[in-house]
């Protein structure tokens, strides 16, 4: 079952007089359980291609549907439950703690205090987090900080998490633990989407992509389970 | 100056001389614990699964013998006692020292299997479209197995720590040359993509 799909999507950089293809007839279809992982060099449209799945940006060209419906009728409803994403900083507000950070958009959807820090405090958990509830979010290391924005984004139960750069400028020894985390969604249900500007970033993904020159490359649908000839009895 | 040179190259001629990876590798068990040949035939199968095999067990006393007489192993003496002895070996200092410089000579080894992927290849460019689909063939090989590298802590039960060890490196490693393949892959395609080009306009 396709949750989200990329359908034709064409986007252009509006820099310059002509402006430059970033993303060139991308297709992508993404189901439940599946960590795709998107590689590219700088510049290369990756994050464009995320924010795009993510309805945050309208494609030029083509269409992006969340379970059958198109977003950009139904971005701003999708995003938060139904998508969930992640961008590359977390950026929070000086005051607030961690905790407080997490809880806030819980708040923004009027679900009560009491509430709205429980399920924060099991988001946090669930990211390996926890410890950093009580600290502002300029005191996280990058690692932390990536763990919080996606405990940010899972707190609201999202079907789709689409995350830009989870490894990017993290220490090598915890790099392997968020993308275990991502896997560990994946196998809760969560459709997963993430880029990454270092190919060591693909490894446990279900299918490696590369995006360069505005094109997608790899296996841009889910691999159908082999069909077994069914053998007869004599 | 001359004869120390001279004895180097002796030396690598002779390193170089040993081909077989088994031979090798069963050197590598050896170094990392002494064993007896039964023990290590099963060592090297735990070891060196999916990578290399044995054509049989007695293979490894075929390659205890090439590697004893190269100086490379030695019995570990009063080892041969009980009615059925079972000798175990242990590397000589010559076999360890061997032993790393055929380590590091396989960089070299990596780079002439490369250069002939690359010059191979290049036996495609008459055609640039059909170089160009050939190389989006070989980057859908990499995407796959850049995505099928398993990750660190994702499967952590090791038999001991060298194998957990082991492990993580190959992890890493593997990685690593995905990428560096998958950068290639973008230079290549741009080449690639100009000398069509080109073609096309002198046309």
């Amino acid at each position: 079952m396709t949750l989200l799909a990329l359908e034709h999507v064409g986007k252009r950089y509006v820099d310059g007089p002509h402006g430059r293809p970033l993303l060139n007839d991308v297709s992508l279809e993404l189901t439940p359980g599946e960590v795709a992982a998107v590689w590219g060099l700088r510049r290369s449209g990756r994050s464009t291609l995320l924010r795009v799945a993510a309805g945050i940006e309208r494609p030029d060209t083509g269409v992006v549907r969340f379970d059958g419906r198109d977003l950009i009728d139904h971005g701003e409803d999708v995003l938060g439950e139904g998508i969930g994403y992640v961008q590359k900083a977390l950026r929070g507000a000086e005051a607030q703690s961690v905790l407080e950070e997490v809880m806030v958009c819980l708040l923004a959807r009027g679900i009560s205090r009491a509430a709205a820090h429980a399920r924060a405090c099991t988001a946090l958990e669930r990211t390996g987090s926890a410890q950093c509830a009580a600290l502002a979010p300029r005191q996280l290391d990058k690692a932390e900080s990536v763990r919080v924005a996606l405990a940010r984004a899972l707190v609201l139960s999202p079907r789709v998490l689409i995350v830009d750069e989870p490894v990017n400028g993290v220490d090598l020894h915890e790099r392997d633990g968020i993308l275990l985390l991502l896997r560990s969604v994946a196998d809760e249900g969560v459709a997963v989407l993430a880029s990454t500007g270092q190919s060591t970033g693909l490894a446990g993904a279900d299918r490696a992509l590369a995006l360069s020159d505005g094109e997608l490359r790899g296996s841009l649908s889910p691999e159908l389970a082999p069909v077994l000839a069914l053998r007869r009895s004599a | 100056m001359g004869a120390a040179r001279g004895a180097g190259r002796a030396r690598d001629s002779q390193v170089t001389s040993m081909q077989s990876s088994v031979n090798w590798a069963l050197l590598g068990l050896v170094i990392e614990r002494p064993s007896y040949a039964y023990e290590l035939a099963q060592r090297f199968d735990r070891a060196y699964e999916g990578a290399l095999s044995l054509s049989s067990t007695s293979h490894v006393y075929t390659a205890l013998g090439t590697l004893t007489s190269r100086g490379l192993v030695e019995e570990v003496a009063g080892s041969r006692t009980g009615r059925q002895p079972k000798p175990r070996y242990r590397a000589t200092a010559k076999g360890l020292e061997d032993y790393r410089e055929w380590l590091v000579g396989q960089l070299a080894e990596d780079r002439r299997r490369q250069r002939l992927f690359v010059l191979q290849l290049a036996a495609l460019t008459r055609d640039p479209e059909a170089a160009l689909a050939t190389l989006d063939r070989y980057e859908k090989a990499c995407l796959q197995e850049a995505g099928e590298t398993p990750l660190n802590g994702a499967n952590d039960v090791q038999a001991d720590e060298v194998s957990g060890l082991a492990a993580r490196l190959l992890c890493e490693e593997s990685r690593l040359a995905i990428g560096a393949k998958l950068e290639w892959t973008q230079y290549a395609r741009a080449q690639l993509k100009s000398l069509a080009s080109a073609r096309a306009q002198g046309r």
